[in-house]
Order: structure tokens, then C-alpha cells, then sequence
């Protein structure tokens, strides 16, 4: 991506990407633009993921399809027109969809999935494949689905009149910037020494009043600018030494409660309004703030994980970083149980100078646990054979950030489900046994895994796609349900929301809607773009989206 | 599928979407508003433009590229304000579709569309569908113009950016955004005088970035950068293809299922969330009672006898679920204060001064209109004992 110009206005590229540059920045865009994209089929709902991913930018696309466009294309597919007519399906979206930004890369090939697995594997073995995510639009076969490798990111799509699905099968996943609402951790029960001393010296004469100019009393308007950070530090310590307290912080409900008050009390009210505003904010704060600094279980999950551990020269920075991570955590001298401060603070009603005081010791505090966490990360270089220096400060420093909230997901093979697995099953039946079991998707997913076994036993054929009575297909596809409700273990009776769902895919013989197809396609293309910026948190593992009800159901499956 | 005179508003990233889906859903006469011209920074989610595009109305370019894409579709631009047009005009179709980026867009049209129904005839009555996203979220709705919540309604729901106290601007910045406000709201009209701000002119935004600059310097303020400055000035919202796909969708399903009746459509109120996982709440959004646009009732107001009329209008502009500036009021008897035209405002003005007891009874009806308020508000002033 482009630097900005020198004067700090932005490049055009900057310009042009702006609305989402707001959301993932410079670092997830530079991912975006080395990734290449593989479609295989170019349906319309496969071409609109297409396009939601060109239009931000994404380095490559092949579609692959070896169809040639019918008069039936043209009523689904905006990226086929009258000229594509009796032309490959595959050499007309590319070259429709490649108009919508030049700065993207196109490409096509008039092939299938299974002619492609057999006769180019090389293009499919994640050694030597040039692609880094692969989207497939079924009708896939159960057998040339378990061909695909699981080192490559695949996004499975069932797109059926109102209803699609959306699987995603990927190697472990993990993110660093998962975007909650709030970084802030203010370490209210935990101050390092720096913000305890801060925090006496700012309040040292909080309760004199001033008398007259240069006493040593606190003016109303000194009074009413001390930062609510600092009341509550000097409070909490107060609360600590009152002679009827035992000597704690408040924690229960109640004991907050109190706090409040005793935090209110201390309001100066002979001011003009009655009330001081850095006295409510401190007030409000209490019960969001006032809390012991705790890891997440979200980043446990990451710091106990076998990869963080297990560190060698194969692994990824963000596992190195992470193992930097833990042992700063568990390292008395360093974090001594607590992980890097993230260091941000939230506005609050202060004089400038003193704000920025305030600010200044929590980032002075965050570079101090960022350079201690650099030393480690340093260290399990050297010992792994790599340059010490290979990762940058600044990339210790946004990890270290956003310690408590990082990630790691493990998508789930398509070979675990399809086997029906003991897990697979467990969740099916966990699923049917809550209360909402009725109007729940995971109905609709009973219909859908009915879909795949029929595809798979009529060589890719669709329900419902047929000269023939549409019952004989619908009979089919209640007894391979219930076939594979008999496999989980669950009542053998189809729900009333599965029938219907059966009913649906039978009714449309597998064909798309343009609309449900661009619904698909918005939500397809985010999760690609959430797994591709490894920012924001992906589905796991199947999405089920029903028109009818406008409902989406997730599921681990 | 039957032919649908159909209109939607705004060819923005919704209505790019909205267009295609409409043509290739089988709509065959569609109608779009839009007052805006292509920007550069449209490119990354409204398909319809190019690079060479930009400068060009929306309206045009997105209507003149469907129509070429998709054969036996005619869409009608309209390039300008949707407040242009006026009941008659709405009158004509059978739904309207809102991508509208504005709230103040959205309170319009919904308000017209309230004021349009006639109980004595069916088709006066015109579902609104109206979608909206920020970033990897958005949400579609129904509205069924007084028989279902409404815009207004739900006005509540907007939580609006605080605004920073004035002082905090003036003399203790403590965040890069205070800076620039600064700049903008202080700064500019102090040394540019008369001259008006213009957010899309980058010389403007270059001059706010250097005295934003400079003020963060002077008080160790760090942060404030040229995208910042943009963002804060614009109240630039983020906005990506692919959550426009998900909601302009969901609008489109909604009109289908309205037109065609396959299915019941949507009560009335989708979020959708793809922060974190995908998560979507359908909900039905209720009436608000005393809701000043489809209430049925003028709201009760309580004041006293003895106000002046221009002391009840101070009053007024203060109540912040109102929102007014320069009101005109009338009675069912009489014009109590017109803001203009010119010669009204002369024939009225001295009533300013008089007390309400002397203008009107306890309980009578008032009717305020305002430039800032897309309806007429309603309200029984009724005398404090």
C-alpha cells in the first residue's frame, strides 16, 4: 500500500479505500492485497463474493468453472451479460468482475474442481498451490470435498433458493486485533508504583480548601479538573485504611455500592451547579473500572495452546510473540501474573496538562512491559535460529496491546463432520435438546447435510433438478435425513422446520436466487476478509442463513 | 412476476446493491433519487462507478449501467433531494426502498410517507424499507406507515456522538479530536470570517490539519493526523461492500415478499452484527405512543397562561426530542407566529409579546411546523394551576 504523501494528505489508493481503511488500516489492507482468491464455480452467488472482495481490493482472483453461459445465467449473475452467451461461464465473470477495480489481478480457467484435483494437483497442493484462500459453491461431491487440503482456507457455500450455508474449514486461525468495543485497562487494584505516586501527589491537598491565592489549598476549580482516575486511586486507598474497613479493596456488589457513596460524599457542593463532573464520572466508573486485572479466557486459550508452547523455527510471529507473552506473565520480575498494559485511557473531564501526565505514565508503562516482552520474544529467536531483531517493536507493541483479547480458533475439518464424529454429534444433539430446539437452524442444517448426501449419491445432481416428479426426490431426501439423524443418535421423527427446509431445497432444485445469492455474498466476503486481515472474529465453523425468517444460526459442527 | 412501479431513494453503496437486485429479481420499472455526485472514495463498494466516473450523478450512472447490464429493465434517475418531490410523486409507486445516509433524509421521508395515508384508500398506504450499516454492521427494517413503529418512532435508538463542551475546546484539549474541532468549529470562523467551510475541499481539510496540528503540539497531544482530521470534520462513517450486500439484500427480500406476498415479510427490525462472529436479532420494533409523526393524538404539553408566545418558544428550542429553530405556529382560529414569509412575520410578530392566555384556551390544539422538523408537530398546550 501507498504511504501517505509527505504533507499527511493521503494517496490516492488511500483516498479511494478510505471507508475501510477506518476499519482494518494499512496492516489488514497489505494482507488483503497479497491474497489470492479461488472460485470454483462461477454461480452468481460465488461471483458476488468475488466482488465484495475486488471492490476493497484483494490481490488475485481465478474463477474456475468449465460451464458455458446459458439464458438461465443471466437471470441470477449481474457479471454476465447478453454478449456472454454460449461463452465460458468462467472467461465472462473474470472478465466482468475484473472491471471493477483495476488494481486487481484476474484470471480464469475453464475447468472443474474434480478435473482440477486429477489432472493439476499441483495448483491444490498447499506446496505449491497459488492460491491462499479457496471458495467453493457447491454442488461438491462428499469425496472430492475431502480432497482438498486442510492447510488451505476453504469456504463451502450452499446456495438454494432463500437459504444458504456458508462452512469454513481452515488451518488454526489467530488474531491479534480482534476489534472489541474497549482496550482500556486501568489497573485501579493493581497500580504499579509510578501510578500510585502520581496518583498521591495530584490529591496530596485534595481536602484543604483554598483560602487565598497561593496557600496550600486546592482551588474549586483545581478541585473540579483532578482526573477520575486519580480520585478513584486515592480513594480506593483510603477505603483500604479506613480504621472500621479490613483493610481491602471493595469487591462485593454491595461494597461497591458503598464505595460509590463514600466517593460521592467527597464532592465539593458549594460550587456553581452543585456538582463536580470529575466527581460523577469517578462515580460512574466504579462498577465498570473498579475490577482485579484478569487474563481472558479468550487469551488463556491462547497462552495454554499447544503451538505457544511448542515454539520452533516453523512457527509464526504471533506465536512467538505469545510464548514472549506468557513468559512475561508468569515471570515474577516481569508481569508477576498480570499480561503488558495495554495503555490507552478514556477521556475524562481533566486540564490538559494534568490529562496528559496521566496518559504519559500508563504509556510509559506499556512501552516498559512492550521492551521486557521484546527481550523474551528475542531470546526464542536466538533459540529457534532466528534473527533476533526479525520482529519488529512495533509489532511487540500492537500484540502486547491487545494481549487480553487475542485469538485462536480451530476450524474444524470437513472430514470430522462428514464422518459424523463423536463431537459432531454431541453438538447436534446439545442443539436439539434447547429450548428454542423448534425454530433453531439447526433444523435447517439436517436438511442440508440430507443435500450433500444426495449430491453425493447422484453424482452432483440437485434435489429437485429433474424432469421427474419432484416427490420422489423429496422421499429421498427425508429418508437420508432421517438417516443421518439415526447416525447422531437423535429421534428418528423429522422436525416440522427440517421438512419444510427439505421441502425448500426440493422446491428450487438447487437453483439460486440473485438476491439470496448477494446476501450470501456480503456475508461470505466479510468472513473472508475477517480470516484473510486475521482482524475481527470469523464465524466457527457453519453459517446457516434462512430468508424466509430473516434468522442466522451458527454452529461447530 | 408482475410489474412493479417502484422507487427507491439514494444510489449510494445500498443503492448500487438495491438497483441490481431489483433488476434481477424481475422489477421492471424502478425509480432512484439521489442528490449526490461520484466520489473517489465511493469506489471501494459502489459497483456501479468507475474511476472515470467520478464527478458524475449517481442517480444517472447507476441507472444507465443496469439498465445495460440487465435486458427489459427500466429504472428512472432522478438526480437531486428527495425532498424535491412531493406526495404526488410518492404516490405513484409501490414501495419505497431508503439507503439514506442522513437522519435527517430518513425522518423526511418517513414523515411524508405517514402523512401520505388516506384510511379510505388502500394504496395511499406505502411500506418503507430502510437500511443502514457502519463498518461490519447494519440493520433492515419495515415500515408500514401508521400501522407499524416508524422512523420516528424509534429516534431514540440513534446514539448520537456526545457533543465536547465548548469550554474543553477552548482552553483544555485533551484528546487529538479536541484539536480538531477546534480548529473547525473555533479557529476557522475566527481568522476565515464569512467563509464558509467546505468538508470536501482537501485545501480546507489541509489548513484544519495544520491548526489541529499545531494546537496538539502546544499541548503534548499526540495523534492527530490528516485521516483524523477528515473523519472528524466529515463524521465519516466506515462503510464495505460486503455488509452493503448483506442489508441491501435484506431490503430486497422484504420488497419482494411484500410485492408478491410468498411469505410473511419481516416484524420490522433486523440487526446485524459481523464483528464477532455473525450474529443477527429480529425483533419486532413497537409504536411509540404520542410518536409526534404516526401518533394519532397531539402530545400534551404543559405551560403557563402567562407566558409570552416568545417565552413558549424559547422553551420549545430547548427540548432536545424536538429539535427546532425558527417555528411557526397556528391554532385551528388563528396564525399565531409565522416565521416568514416576510409580510406574515410582520402581521404576527406582535403577537410575541402577548400572553398565551390572551391567544389561545387550555387544551387547544397548536400546530408547529419548522424547517429542522419534517412533519407538523401537534401539541395540546395546556395551563399550569
Amino acid at each position: 500500500m501507498a504511504a501517505s504523501t509527505p504533507s499527511g494528505a493521503p494517496s490516492s489508493k488511500e483516498k479511494k479505500y478510505d471507508r475501510q481503511l477506518r476499519l482494518w488500516g494499512a496492516n489488514g489492507q497489505n494482507k488483503l492485497e497479497s491474497a489470492h482468491i479461488a472460485l470454483f464455480n462461477a454461480s452468481a452467488a460465488g461471483c458476488e463474493i468475488l466482488k465484495n472482495l475486488i471492490l476493497p481490493g484483494v490481490g488475485q482472483f481465478t474463477v474456475i468453472d468449465d460451464k458455458l453461459v446459458e439464458e438461465a445465467d443471466l437471470g441470477a449473475n449481474f457479471f454476465l451479460d447478453e454478449e456472454s452467451l454460449g461463452k465460458p461461464r468462467a472467461e465472462r465473470t473474470a472478465a466482468l468482475l475484473g472491471e471493477l477495480n483495476p488494481d486487481v489481478k484476474g484470471n480464469y480457467l475453464v475447468d472443474s474442481l474434480s478435473n482440477t484435483l486429477s489432472a493439476k494437483p499441483e495448483l491444490l497442493n498447499p506446496r505449491s498451490t497459488p492460491f491462499t484462500h479457496i471458495v467453493i459453491i457447491s454442488p461438491v461431491p462428499t469425496p472430492l470435498l475431502l480432497q482438498i487440503p486442510i492447510e488451505i482456507p476453504v469456504f463451502l457455500v450452499n446456495c438454494v433458493g432463500l437459504l444458504f450455508t456458508l462452512r469454513i474449514s481452515a488451518p488454526l486461525h489467530t488474531i491479534v486485533e480482534a476489534h472489541p468495543e474497549s482496550l482500556v485497562d486501568l489497573r485501579l487494584l493493581n497500580p504499579w508504583p509510578e501510578l500510585s505516586a502520581l496518583a498521591a501527589e495530584k490529591t496530596k491537598n485534595l481536602e484543604v480548601q483554598q483560602e487565598m491565592d497561593g496557600d496550600e489549598g486546592m482551588s474549586d476549580h483545581e478541585h473540579g479538573h483532578v482526573p477520575y482516575l486519580v480520585l478513584l486511586l486515592k480513594y480506593l486507598d483510603d477505603w483500604k485504611r479506613r480504621p472500621e474497613g479490613d483493610g481491602t479493596h471493595p469487591s462485593s456488589y454491595k461494597e461497591m455500592t458503598a464505595f460509590r457513596s463514600f466517593v460521592q460524599d467527597k464532592m465539593r457542593t458549594h460550587v456553581p451547579g452543585g456538582s463536580e463532573e470529575n466527581y460523577e464520572e469517578a462515580v460512574a466508573a466504579v462498577l465498570k473500572h473498579v475490577r482485579k486485572a484478569e487474563v481472558s479466557e479468550y487469551a488463556k486459550t491462547v497462552l495454554d495452546h499447544p503451538a505457544c508452547a511448542n515454539v520452533t523455527s516453523e512457527s509464526t510471529n504471533f506465536w512467538i510473540i505469545a510464548k514472549a507473552v506468557k513468559q512475561f506473565l508468569e515471570s515474577p520480575e516481569q508481569g508477576n501474573g498480570l499480561l503488558p498494559l495495554s495503555g490507552g485511557i478514556p477521556d475524562m473531564k481533566a486540564e490538559s496538562s494534568g490529562y496528559v501526565a496521566l496518559q504519559n505514565v500508563y504509556k510509559n508503562k506499556a512501552r516498559h512491559d512492550a521492551a521486557l516482552v521484546q527481550k523474551n520474544v528475542q531470546s526464542i529467536l536466538s533459540s529457534i535460529g532466528r534473527e533476533p531483531s526479525s520482529i519488529s517493536l512495533e509489532e511487540i507493541e500492537i500484540f502486547c496491546r491487545h494481549a487480553n483479547f487475542l485469538r485462536a480458533i480451530s476450524f474444524r475439518p470437513f472430514s470430522a463432520e462428514l464422518s459424523t464424529d463423536e463431537f459432531h454429534k454431541k453438538v447436534v444433539k446439545d442443539a436439539f435438546e434447547s429450548w428454542d430446539a423448534d425454530s433453531a437452524l439447526i433444523n435447517d442444517y439436517v436438511a442440508f447435510r440430507a443435500f450433500q448426501e444426495f449430491i453425493t449419491q447422484n453424482n452432483g445432481r440437485a434435489p429437485g433438478d429433474t424432469e421427474g416428479p419432484l416427490d420422489e426426490d423429496t422421499v429421498e431426501m427425508q429418508r437420508l435425513a432421517k438417516a443421518y439423524l439415526s447416525e447422531v443418535g437423535c429421534s428418528l421423527e423429522l422436525a416440522e422446520r427440517t421438512e419444510n427446509i427439505i421441502g425448500e431445497l426440493v422446491r428450487y432444485g438447487g437453483a439460486e436466487l440473485h438476491n439470496t445469492a448477494s446476501l450470501a455474498g456480503g456475508l461470505v466476503a466479510q468472513e473472508i476478509i475477517k480470516i484473510i486481515t486475521q482482524q475481527y472474529v470469523p464465524g466457527n465453523n457453519t453459517i446457516l442463513f434462512d430468508g424466509i425468517s430473516s434468522k442466522t444460526g451458527t454452529y461447530v459442527l | 412476476m408482475t410489474v412493479a412501479d417502484h422507487p427507491k431513494c439514494g444510489a449510494g453503496g445500498l443503492g448500487c446493491e438495491v438497483l441490481k437486485n431489483l433488476a434481477l429479481s424481475g422489477f421492471t420499472d424502478i425509480h432512484v433519487i439521489d442528490m449526490d455526485t461520484i466520489d473517489v472514495s465511493n469506489l471501494n463498494r459502489q459497483f456501479l462507478f468507475r474511476a472515470a466516473d467520478v464527478g458524475k450523478p449517481k442517480a444517472t450512472v447507476a441507472a444507465e449501467f443496469v439498465m445495460r447490464r440487465v435486458k427489459g429493465v427500466t429504472i428512472t434517475p432522478y438526480y437531486g433531494a428527495i425532498q424535491d418531490k412531493g406526495p404526488d410523486y410518492y404516490m405513484q409507486f409501490q414501495l419505497v426502498i431508503c439507503g439514506l445516509d442522513s437522519v435527517e433524509a430518513r425522518r423526511w421521508i418517513n414523515a411524508t410517507l405517514v402523512d401520505m395515508v388516506d384510511p379510505e384508500n388502500q394504496e395511499s398506504l406505502k411500506p418503507l424499507i430502510d437500511g443502514g450499516t457502519e463498518g461490519f454492521k447494519g440493520q433492515s427494517r419495515v415500515i408500514l406507515p401508521t400501522l407499524s413503529s416508524c422512523y420516528e418512532c424509534s429516534l431514540d435508538m440513534l446514539t448520537p456522538r456526545a457533543a465536547v463542551p465548548m469550554c474543553t475546546l477552548a482552553s483544555i484539549p485533551r484528546q487529538p479530536a479536541h484539536c480538531i474541532e477546534w480548529a473547525s468549529i473555533l479557529e476557522w470562523p475566527r481568522i476565515m470570517g464569512d467563509k464558509k467551510l467546505d468538508n470536501d475541499d482537501p485545501e480546507h481539510i489541509t489548513w484544519l490539519y495544520e491548526k489541529a496540528l499545531e494546537r496538539a503540539k502546544e499541548f503534548n497531544i499526540t495523534g492527530v493526523t490528516y485521516s483524523m482530521t477528515q473523519g472528524v470534520v466529515k463524521n465519516i462513517i466506515p462503510a464495505i461492500a460486503s455488509t452493503n450486500a448483506i442489508i441491501a439484500a435484506s431490503c430486497c427480500n422484504e420488497a419482494l415478499k411484500i410485492i408478491t406476498s410468498c411469505s410473511p415479510f419481516m416484524n420490522n427490525y433486523m440487526m446485524y452484527m459481523g464483528d464477532e462472529g455473525v450474529y443477527t436479532h429480529t425483533f419486532e420494533h413497537e409504536k411509540k405512543e404520542g410518536c409526534p409523526v404516526c401518533g394519532t393524538l397531539a402530545t400534551d404539553y404543559e405551560a403557563s397562561g402567562e407566558w409570552t408566545l416568545d417565552e413558549f418558544i424559547e422553551r420549545l428550542k430547548e427540548k432536545p426530542d424536538i429539535q427546532i429553530k425558527k417555528p411557526t405556529l397556528s391554532t385551528e382560529r388563528r396564525k399565531l407566529y409565522y416565521a416568514g414569509p416576510p409580510q406574515l412575520m410582520e402581521m404576527t410578530r406582535p403577537n410575541l409579546d402577548k400572553k398565551l392566555k390572551d391567544l389561545m384556551d387550555s387544551g387547544e390544539e397548536v400546530a408547529i411546523t419548522d424547517p429542522g422538523l419534517p412533519f407538523s408537530l401537534r401539541l395540546n398546550v395546556i395551563f399550569s394551576k
